[in-house]
């Protein structure tokens, strides 16, 4: 009999993620870990990297745009890197440290994210959504809101930080038009559904960390997601090509942003749990109030 | 002409016209005969309504709310017809016993058991004989209801397409190189043929994930399994055959979407919670010299949700 | 000239009896036959008026929508897992790889003129048929009707829950789009999970292994044939057993064991039933007018390694889906074998109980009340505690196992982390229904206490006499009050018209 074993060996483990869920520091000591190994960038061919069809090198040498018809990226241009400078020692160095590499003042190793290696994309995307500065320090997973600073600051930041130690992948610009959005539907199901559902609502997931909402992401951030995976969500890098990221983008920004709703209202894309909520609460519930009007109350 | 309209006496008694009985229940008879005729109406007109959006193809909600309130007008009015105009009653029946008399019951009983009775007893090896043939028949009509319908549950539920030296590809075919995941990167993959196909998908669907730039060890034994950080797991829920395609890079935990149990990668796919009872089973890989993720061979036990059949196995805890 | 002619019509009329030619027809079919009586005691059974015995029709109607809609869409939808590239007007699919049946759903939602309209008609109606079964066994559970002579009625009725639970389960899974899709992955396992026969059970219900090609076909015969005509034969016995024991009442007013009190069949209560029928229809079409159900083409078709978070069946199905998630991940694997007892106690087990337990409450209930006689008169739910308590205590217990069918979109909502509103259902599902029970005996027996309660209070009057004294005076209020200060009576076999004066010129005046 193999239950009482099978228990006690997962004890610990549920310790462990008992502990995990209550700490959120010991989530960006997992993070910094692996970014301390410095993520080699795919080697395959038009995967977000210079490795593209198209590269652009300005006079020093220096790639500051690759790509290719379904996705360009873009360096931020060196000249922002005073300005970064600026905007990263007010905003960002009191958690991230004055060096970028998550020792702020005072603090120990690893108790923020280190952000050097990174590359451009991951901090703008953090910036532009909202999530970074950190509107609440404690909280397990940050929220998509408002922006603190604007695009160009953000940029500004993002040249800043890779000027310490340049890495990819570069500010990416999707162009939809060469994009194919039912080749996009399928990947999107392979590849997303599992944890931002079908629908794009986004879900709960473990330990009080959750996959947001799709509902309001513009195009370009979704591409900047999918290759930096930013906290839980996984990396997308040599197992996406462009074209197949541009296709899964056109499919978030027309199908699950703008839903075809033919038969009605869409009921919050919560599928049958909506649905049982409606069918019973009002249809039945109506023809039960009709059965009274219908019938003795005696 | 008065004598026609009279009726002809009955031996029953009858209710005289003004009976209250008989009287519409409402107080306001014509009132209320004017309102439901202006459901019907209300009803008509909407149901040509529905006629005429079907006719110029209109949207389907111009279908759906049209139908809708003709029949519920139609239904409102009837109703009301019936409770409030109609005669209010109330009117009685009188139950009679479902049961027969006792004189009846008897002769019921004796009809079966003693006529029965009486030609069995006589025959009782006749009887016997076709009892005992009409139950061997039951059993033998099960075989073609039962085994016809499909194959018996052997090799395909222990083994999947994988083989020593399968290419892992993605789902478009694409070999899977050494160079193509960054750590924290996850791709489902097939062995390679495989991918097209309903079994393919079903059974051998593994996902691959890059943990590491290094060798990863997740468990004794499993030396050789994780080469470069590179870990494959059947991505079939051990819990009820889910895709477990949910991966949470910082926490390393492989989530089920249908019942949220939760594996955790860096240990062999341990279940850490939910109801999943063992954990994932691990794909042994290994890379050749071009640079492709390769299978060094098949699972070493059955992938997917416990079944009868199912032994344990050797060369992992569980 | 118009003598004749007017002698000759009045010969005719003569001719054909005091009712005419309705009454000639109807004498015709009596030769062939023999209904004139029956049909009269037929026309002249009383239902009884009571709000709550209407859920049952609920019920029936919805089911006759679903047959309509459902023979609709049987014209259109091809029951191949073939596959198909999709080139319909729904242009985010077009040339995906897709199979017959979720493209002939596709068809039917954007092709087919009115198509849509029938299949979300459909399926509302399902979830409405249901719920009213569940509503109505309710009904019949608390107020004590499937006592004797009723329990066999009792039995039908729970197995055309189970056959309705079934069939929708079928039907919402034939058009194999990624959700429903995924449920049928669940069944399989769940199947597999059976002690000794399961891989044989799955293997051959499927034919083979998941996810085999004779999944979507044999699914579709069993919907739309076997299932519907075992329902149907079920049905027509629920109703025939109805109408040959009479319906039950509630005691009270004139109603005793030994009658039944209301309106007759015709015309009165053929009116309202005819009327609900429509309102029926009418609000399932409203509805699929206006709230979208089962939107295949945001789902795409299904595919054995795709899933989607947030997925549940559709809601009869939840507590099973709540049941597997809160159980704790047991599983038995010694001697060679394995037991998933973690999908196998509470897909197979635990329903299988509540069943059971179901199935023999009338036998159980005449055991331990040592009530052997007949009851045509109900019980007001708080006359019988016990009963009531048991039955709240089930309702609550299914419904908290529904609830934890949402456990993923509950910890979304509420911003709580997902293990610990599993540990909260867990906790709850054992709790809720421990409690309600003496709650609700608790209640039953203050409501026993408390005179006249649920019955409608008459107003009263007060006035002020000139000493100053108050005087109140009951005035009852509502229209239905004073119908009932009338007793009950037969319906009549005639009705007495007053003799007019006879006319010297042989024409009748009616005064109106």
């Amino acid at each position: 009999m193999n239950v009482t074993t099978s228990f006690l060996r997962r004890v610990p483990l549920i310790v462990a993620a008992g502990f995990l869920s209550a700490a959120p520091i010991l989530l960006f000591v997992g993070s910094a870990n692996a970014n301390n190994l410095n993520p080699p960038p795919t080697t395959r061919k038009n995967a977000g990297t210079p490795n593209s069809t198209i590269v652009v090198k300005d006079k020093n040498g220096n790639v500051i745009e690759y790509g290719n018809k379904y996705i360009t990226y873009k360096a931020p241009s060196s000249s922002l890197n005073s300005l970064g400078k600026a905007l990263f020692m007010e905003n960002c160095a009191s958690c991230h440290g004055s060096g970028a590499n998550g020792v702020p003042a005072n603090g120990t190793s690893g108790a923020y994210p280190n952000l050097v290696g990174l590359g451009p994309a991951t901090i703008t995307f953090w910036i532009d959504s909202g999530r970074m500065p950190a509107k609440d320090v404690a909280a397990i997973q940050a929220r998509r809101g408002q922006p603190a600073l604007t695009p160009t600051q953000a940029t500004a930041i993002a040249a800043w930080v890779n000027s310490l130690s340049p890495s990819y992948p570069d500010i990416p610009t999707p162009h939809l038009k060469n994009a194919n959005v039912a080749d996009g539907a399928a990947l999107f199901a392979l590849n997303c559904a599992a944890c931002h559902t079908i629908e794009g609502d986004g879900d709960a997931l473990a330990s009080s960390t959750f996959s947001p909402s799709l509902r309001n992401i513009p195009a370009f951030q979704v591409v900047e997601a999918i290759r930096t995976g930013p906290a839980n969500m996984p990396r997308f890098t040599g197992n996406l090509s462009d074209q197949q990221v541009a296709d899964i983008t056109k499919y978030v920004t027309t199908e699950i942003q703008h839903p075809n709703n033919p038969g009605g209202f869409g009921l919050g894309g919560l599928g049958p749990v909506a649905e049982g909520f409606v069918g019973l609460l009002l249809g039945l519930g109506l023809l039960i109030l009709v059965c009274y009007w219908i019938g003795d109350r005696s | 002409m008065s004598d026609i309209e009279h009726r002809t006496p009955v031996a029953l008694s009858g209710l005289s016209e003004d009976d209250p009985h008989l009287q519409p229940a409402s107080k306001n008879p014509q009132t209320v005969e004017r309102v439901i005729a202006l459901t019907f109406v209300i009803g008509t007109l909407l149901v040509a309504a529905f006629g005429a959006c079907y006719w110029i193809n209109a949207k389907p909600w111009t279908l759906g709310a049209t139908l809708g309130g003709g029949l519920f007008a139609f239904g409102v009015g009837l109703v009301a017809w019936g409770k409030y105009l109609m005669p209010r009653g109330p009117f009685v029946e009188e139950r009679h016993t479902l049961a027969n008399s006792d004189a009846d019951r008897d002769a019921f009983a004796a009809a079966i058991v003693e006529r029965g009775g009486s030609v069995v007893k006589r025959r009782k090896m006749l009887a016997g004989l076709l009892g005992g043939g009409l139950g061997i028949f039951g059993i033998v009509a099960l075989f073609p209801a039962l085994r016809s319908l499909g194959p018996l549950p052997k090799g395909t539920l222990f083994h999947t397409d994988w083989k020593k030296g399968s290419y892992a590809v993605d789902q478009t075919g694409r070999r899977i190189n050494v160079g193509d995941l960054s750590i924290g990167s996850i791709v489902t993959v097939f062995p390679e043929g495989a991918q097209d196909t309903d079994r393919g998908q079903a059974v051998d669907q593994t996902i691959l994930i890059r943990i590491s730039n290094q060798n990863f060890t997740t468990q004794k034994g499993r030396e050789t399994w994780g080469p470069m950080g590179y870990v494959a797991y059947s991505k079939l829920c051990t819990h009820l055959g889910c895709p477990v395609g949910l991966y949470e890079q910082q926490l390393q935990l492989l989530v089920c979407p249908c019942h949220q149990s939760m594996f955790n990668v860096t240990n062999g796919a341990l279940p850490q919670f939910g109801p999943a009872p063992r954990p994932l089973p691990q794909l042994p890989l290994y890379i050749d010299s071009n640079g492709n993720i390769r299978a060094q061979a098949d699972y070493d036990q059955p992938v997917g949700p416990g079944f009868w059949e199912r032994h344990r196995t050797t060369g992992s805890q569980l | 000239m118009s003598d004749v002619v007017a002698t000759n019509k009045r010969a005719q009329r003569q001719a054909a009896g005091p009712y005419g030619k309705i009454g000639q027809s109807l004498n015709e079919l009596d030769d062939r036959l023999g209904i004139a009586k029956g049909g009269r005691t037929f026309m002249d059974k009383i239902f009884p008026d009571h709000w709550s015995f209407m859920l049952g029709e609920i019920a029936l109607y919805s089911f006759v929508i679903l047959l309509v809609t459902g023979i609709f869409l049987t014209f259109y939808f091809v029951p191949s897992v073939a596959t198909v590239i999709y080139h319909g007007p729904y242009k985010p699919m077009d040339g995906q790889r897709v199979t017959e049946a979720w493209n002939s759903t596709m068809n039917i939602s954007f092709t087919v003129r009115g198509g849509l309209l029938m299949r979300q008609m459909h399926h509302w109606a399902c979830d409405i048929f249901v719920g009213a079964i569940v509503v109505h066994m309710a009904r019949v559970f608390f107020t004590g009707a499937f006592r004797k002579p009723r329990e066999l009625n009792w039995t039908i009725g729970l197995t055309l829950l189970i056959l309705a639970i079934g069939n929708g389960f079928l039907g919402y899974s034939l058009p194999d789009d990624l959700v429903s899709g995924t449920g049928i992955r669940i069944a399989y396992s769940i199947m597999e999970s059976i002690p000794f026969v399961g891989s044989y059970l799955a293997f051959w219900v499927f034919g083979g292994n998941f996810p085999g090609t004779a999944t979507i076909p044999r699914f579709f015969i069993l919907h739309v044939l076997l299932l519907p005509l075992l329902i149907l034969g079920l049905v027509g016995a629920h109703l025939f057993l109805l109408v040959r024991q009479k319906h039950t009442q509630f005691p009270g007013n004139g109603r005793t064991e030994k009658n039944v009190v209301g309106s007759p069949m015709y015309p009165v209560f053929m009116a309202k039933t005819t009327g609900f029928l429509f309102i029926v229809g009418g609000i399932t079409a409203l509805l699929s007018a206006f709230a979208q159900i089962n939107p295949i083409w945001q789902f795409g078709p299904y595919d054995a390694a795709r899933i989607s978070y947030a997925v549940q069946p559709d809601w009869y199905m939840g507590f099973l889906d709540g049941a597997l998630r809160i159980w704790p991940s047991w599983t038995f694997m010694g001697f060679g074998h394995t037991i998933a007892l973690q999908v196998f106690i509470p897909a197979v087990i635990l329903p299988g109980i509540l069943f059971n337990v179901a199935y023999l409450w009338p036998l159980l209930e005449r055991k331990f009340t040592k009530d052997n006689e007949i009851h045509h008169l109900l019980d007001r739910p708080s006359d019988r505690p016990k009963r009531t308590a048991a039955g709240v205590a089930v309702l609550v217990l299914l419904s908290m196992l529904h609830i934890a069918s949402s456990t993923d979109v509950i910890a979304n909502f509420f911003h709580v982390s997902l293990e610990s509103t599993l540990w909260a259902m867990r906790i709850l599902v054992i709790v809720l229904p421990t409690i309600a029970y003496p709650i609700a005996f608790k209640i039953c027996k203050e409501m026993q206490g408390y005179r006249g309660v649920g019955k409608r209070k008459t107003p009263n009057i007060v006035s002020r006499t000139a000493e100053g004294e108050y005087v109140a005076t009951p005035t009852p209020s509502y229209g239905e009050d004073v119908g009932h200060e009338l007793e009950a009576t037969p319906v009549p076999t005639y009705i007495e018209v007053e003799p007019d004066v006879p006319v010297e010129s042989g024409v009748r005046t009616v005064d109106r």
